[in-house]
């Protein structure tokens, strides 16, 4: 009968090398089969050579640790390595889940190694892992990996935080907090910001909605203004109004239909 | 948005009224009445009308002539000054107003006043001091609003040097919180560790470029300035690391002329692109990609250029900004002055390029 079988999930090349050899010396029977660069491969090679036991790294490229967890989580034994995550951490220590916080020494991998052993063993005894705690471990992983997410940045569908503008022959990124205000011209759209002024395919329309409207707003069918960059406001006949910039010599239009946005200032 | 001044409209009768009471201050009304008294006081030897009468009448139409004054300045239009409005509307309004006090004692009717000749010259006699005075007034009003304004604009200078001179010290206070992440700490120690362990000779040189990077990265008071040179070092120590944690992932190349390790350069600012490069450029993709530093001198205007630039996932639209190029853009401003710019621009095929461009304040031969 073959020994017990194992998959090492890190990024960095030297910690795989190292679990791999801490284990070698702390569990010879255990064979690392596989080691994956990535979450994505991790459930590849997971799925070619089925071990019972995965070492997951919380933060990979692509597919994190906790991503790539959520697909095995019922077939094998699962042991997060993490380096700082301290909310991942709690959540482990909460869901009893194992887990290595690098750098580890190897008195606490030989720990690891003992309840690994204990459960691989009873699991021969009763192959069914019981269910409702299972489905507590998937809950856990969503809440995970939702922070995770939240916590990366990748905010499912924020505001516009950069303009992407050809300015010349290359594409300017330019933070939605240096712009000035933004002007339908014909078919584009004149950006116009503290370092110059460009054309943009987008229109009026698309960036009204995908702007954070507690920084801009439509003043005009074809002006949106950030607020932050408005000197004065001065109203004009007919209901309209005419908008001063910080530091600029240009005037916007407000139309009448969007005065009421500075009434109450 | 705290305060937008909004003009008024003239039109709109409750709003106005209220502007027009609050033009109408105490100040301007006992000015009022003072001129009032002297110009009654004055007049009074040319007139038979005993003096309580005149000062009554003088007072009555001073009323009448602050109220024109205040209204024509109330009133905004491009062709014609303030100031010759509020003349003109005194010049107009001092015949009516005295031919209106007349009125009571000659039954109501103008004719009356026009026929009586003393009342022609007390007509004429108001109009010609409303004449001296109004321009007078006219002029103080103009003097002090330009003052005003003066002032105004004086604050408004001050309020941006201050601004200016607070996102400085932010970005200071910012180097003197910890630059080190945890994550990035613990990772390396656990490589480190790795080649401590297995006896590798590589760990003395890893160790070196780590604790060249804690000691810039830890806070210090002092060293907020710094050479392009020790900067370029800083860099290189932390590419190093960068490197020999993800060796599969991570090219890079520095490239800048020895002979500009002189420039004056704030401490840890290129780094801070270095850093960006890793952490949203290389480090989220499953390829990683290379990083470019570079720098080059304009021979024409003297500007230097340098460069971060990677090949790695790019920038999403919404992408949340950190406040660290904020930081650095107040940074290069504090020391450089507003012309120094710092530019993202998109690489090809992807990544970002990071660019700063500034005048170096002085050059060094190292």
């Amino acid at each position: 009968m073959t020994g017990p079988t194992a998959l090492i999930a890190d990024d960095e090349p030297l910690l795989r090398e190292r679990l791999r050899a801490h284990l070698a010396r702390l569990w010879p029977e255990l064979g690392v089969v596989a080691e994956a660069r990535n979450g994505r491969e991790a459930v590849e090679l997971f799925d070619t050579h089925a071990p019972q036991i995965v070492f997951l790294d919380v933060h990979m490229p692509g597919m994190n640790g906790i991503e790539a967890a959520r697909s095995v989580a019922r077939r094998a034994q699962i042991v997060f390595v993490t380096a700082y995550e301290q909310y991942a951490v709690q959540a482990f220590e909460q869901g009893a889940l194992d887990y290595l916080v690098k750098p580890f020494d190897e008195q606490r991998l030989a720990d690891t190694v003992q309840r690994l052993q204990a459960r691989l063993a009873a699991a021969r005894v009763a192959p069914t892992p019981e269910t409702a705690a299972a489905g507590a471990i998937d809950t856990l992983l969503d809440s995970l990996a939702t922070e995770l997410k939240r916590r990366g940045a990748a905010a499912a569908r924020g505001h516009l935080q950069w303009i992407k503008a050809s300015v010349g022959a290359s594409v300017r990124l330019i933070p939605v907090e240096q712009v000035a205000y933004l002007r339908a011209d014909e078919k584009y759209t004149l950006v116009v910001w503290d370092g110059g002024e460009a054309l943009i395919r987008k229109s009026i329309r698309e960036l009204a909605d995908d702007l954070d409207p507690e920084r801009f707003a439509q003043i005009h069918r074809s002006v949106i203004v950030n607020l932050h960059q408005v000197a004065q406001v001065h109203r004009g006949p007919n209901e309209t109004a005419e908008v001063e910039m910080k530091g600029r010599k240009d005037v916007l239009p407000v139309s009448r239909s969007f005065v009421h946005l500075f009434r109450q200032m | 948005m705290n305060s937008v001044p909004v003009a008024p409209t003239p039109g709109s009768a409750p709003q106005g009224l209220r502007l027009l009471l609050n033009a109408l201050s105490l100040k301007r009304v006992l000015l009022a009445l003072a001129l009032a008294l002297a110009a009654a006081a004055a007049l009074n030897p040319f007139f038979v009308t005993p003096f309580p009468v005149v000062l009554g009448r003088v007072l009555v139409i001073s009323m009448v002539l602050l109220l024109a004054f205040t209204l024509a300045g109330m009133w905004q239009t491009s062709w014609l000054p303030r100031w010759l409005a509020q003349v003109l509307a005194v010049f107009l309004a001092a015949p009516v107003a005295t031919v209106a006090v007349y009125l009571p004692s000659v039954g109501g009717n103008v004719q009356n006043v026009l026929r009586h000749e003393g009342m022609v010259w007390g007509v004429l006699l108001i109009t010609g001091t409303a004449l001296l005075i109004a321009p007078v007034l006219a002029l103080g009003a103009l003097y002090r609003e330009r003052d005003a304004q003066a002032r105004n604009q004086q604050l408004q200078f001050e309020l941006e040097r201050s601004t200016f001179e607070k996102q400085a010290l932010d970005a200071r206070l910012q180097l003197l919180h910890a630059q080190v992440e945890p994550h990035f700490l613990f990772n390396t120690l656990a490589n480190v560790q790795a080649l401590v362990e297995t006896g590798s000779p590589r760990a003395a040189p890893v160790l070196q470029n780590l604790i060249a990077y804690l000691r810039a990265a830890m806070p210090t008071l002092g060293e907020v300035q710094s050479t392009l040179g020790s900067e370029l070092k800083l860099v290189r120590a932390y590419l190093e690391l960068m490197q020999m944690r993800m060796p599969d992932r991570l090219a890079f190349a520095i490239d800048v002329a020895p002979e500009m390790a002189g420039v004056r350069f704030p401490s840890m600012a290129l780094l801070t692109l270095v850093e960006n490069a890793i952490r949203h450029g290389i480090d989220p993709g499953e390829q990683g990609g290379r990083i470019d530093v570079g720098a080059r001198r304009d021979a024409a205007s003297g500007e230097l250029q340098l460069w971060v630039e990677d090949s790695g996932v790019g920038l999403r639209e919404t992408a949340q900004p950190g406040t660290g190029l904020a930081n650095l853009r107040a940074r290069l401003a504090a020391f450089y002055g507003p012309a120094a710019r710092l530019e993202l621009l998109e690489a090809t095929p992807h990544g970002v390029r990071a660019q700063i461009a500034f005048a170096p304040a002085e050059v060094r031969p190292s």
